[in-house]
């Protein structure tokens, strides 16, 4: 078996609020086991607690919230600070979805590690995240 | 005395010490055997509703238990990447949320008896944070994928209907091992047929003195009450085997599961360690090489 470059990290991949697509976000989930990982995916339409909870139950070395509502401002926050209630406030956190270029600085200096969008090529979006996690 | 519960992510980095140890770490660990818990096991093919049924049955189970409840979900690891993807927790919605409730997804790495790596381990750090039941949820399996069988308490075998007569085929195999049978999806058409195939081949064993019998019970999701007599089921069966099993047999089936799944383990970290030219040896020769190698000390 060839080892990929995520092999033995355990990645969640989110979809917090309430919007209804997850074709991005199932796509990410299954480049990032093609590169080795274990991805636990958690479906549509969860809060930030429940995001939260299930990052420290599984103890994952990542969180990726896919965000395409727009509320990626508040959702953000609230799932840091979830994470922070239950002693998770060093998970990385990656952000996907339809991030305006206005707002990138924000979630950046909230914390999150990088911002990837729908233009971006899926190996890079891959490589970005082998280089954070490393 | 009583030992204090771990914050869940001290429990949760724990668990996933266990699930990564490697042979060597495994043996060194020395967990302690819990002597008051109780493990379900529930199995079956892939996509006979194990995930969604599991989310019900802990619900129900709950509602009758002031105790917290651990979820082991398993699901199949890449043999091309070594990745894997773990959604058993999606189906399981209604109780994911609850403060009780621990769910931990594993992949089953190089395991293909249908559980996980270290999955002895794992149920042990949960009995010993004070987990006093846990429900193990296998990958899909096939005929013979029975290896949970050695390390729950009562085994609970999902079928769906549409598969009547692939359980004639089945009778040597997993039909053989379980306490409870879930004809699952139960509104489908198809559902007496399999029962009724399920009762014959069930009915081929000459029943012992002293042992269980199988139950059959059909189940659906939209139908809470079936839901209520499979955790009946579960129950009785809980109850049976609290008064014709002794916690030393119980304890013996577990310890040969595990140091067997370690051996065997180890067994194909050798086989992936040798030469493009060991593998030209001879069977005889190749397997005395093997040997020699397993008795050599465990790399540290």
């Amino acid at each position: 078996m060839k080892a990929g470059p995520l092999r033995g990290k355990r990645i969640l991949v989110a979809k917090p609020g309430l919007d209804g697509h997850d074709i991005g976000a199932k796509v990410i989930a299954i480049a990032l086991r093609d590169a080795g990982a274990e991805v636990i995916y958690t479906g549509l339409r969860k809060t930030p607690e429940s995001i939260a909870k299930i990052a420290i139950e599984e103890d994952v070395d990542a969180v990726g919230l896919s965000i395409l509502s727009g509320s990626h401002r508040e959702l953000v926050r609230d799932t840091i600070r979830c994470l922070a209630d239950l002693h998770g406030h060093n998970v990385p956190l990656f952000v996907g979805g339809t991030i305006p270029v206005e707002d990138r600085p924000e979630l950046l200096s909230l914390g999150v590690r990088r911002i990837f969008t729908s233009e971006m090529k899926l190996s890079d979006v891959v490589d970005s995240i082998v280089a954070a996690l490393r | 005395m009583v030992k204090p519960r771990l914050n869940r992510r001290e429990l949760s980095a724990r668990l996933s010490l266990a699930a990564n140890a490697r042979v060597c770490d495994s043996l060194t660990a020395a967990y302690v055997d819990s002597d008051d818990s109780y493990r379900i096991g529930i199995t079956g093919p892939p996509g006979a509703g194990k995930s969604t049924l599991i989310g019900r049955l802990a619900s129900t189970r709950l509602l009758r238990s002031d105790g917290d409840l651990a979820l082991v979900v398993i699901d199949p690891t890449s043999a091309v990447s070594g990745g894997a993807v773990l959604g058993d927790r999606i189906r399981m919605e209604a109780v994911a949320g609850d403060p009780r409730v621990f769910i931990r997804s594993l992949a089953s790495r190089s395991n293909l008896d249908g559980l996980a790596e270290n999955l002895s381990d794992v149920l042990l750090v949960f009995e010993s944070d004070g987990f006093k039941e846990i429900i193990v949820e296998t990958v899909g399996v096939g005929q013979v994928e029975y290896a949970v069988r050695n390390l729950v308490d009562t085994m609970v075998l999902v079928l769906m209907p549409g598969v009547g007569d692939q359980v004639q085929a089945m009778k040597g195999g997993i039909l053989e091992k379980a306490d409870i049978y879930a004809i699952h999806k139960a509104d489908l058409p198809g559902t007496t047929q399999l029962i009724a195939a399920l009762n014959s081949v069930l009915k081929q064993k000459a029943p012992v003195a002293g042992s269980w019998a199988p139950m059959i019970v059909p189940t659906s999701v939209d139908n809470d009450e079936s839901v209520d007599q499979l955790n009946a089921a579960i129950e009785k069966h809980r109850m049976w085997t609290k008064s014709s099993r002794t916690m030393s047999m119980v304890r013996a089936r577990r310890r040969a599961y595990h140091v067997g799944s370690l051996v065997a383990r180890r067994v194909s970290e050798v086989l992936d360690e040798l030469s493009p030219e060991a593998l030209t040896l001879p069977p005889a020769a190749l397997y005395e090489m093997v040997i020699l190698r397993l008795r050599a000390n465990l790399p540290k």
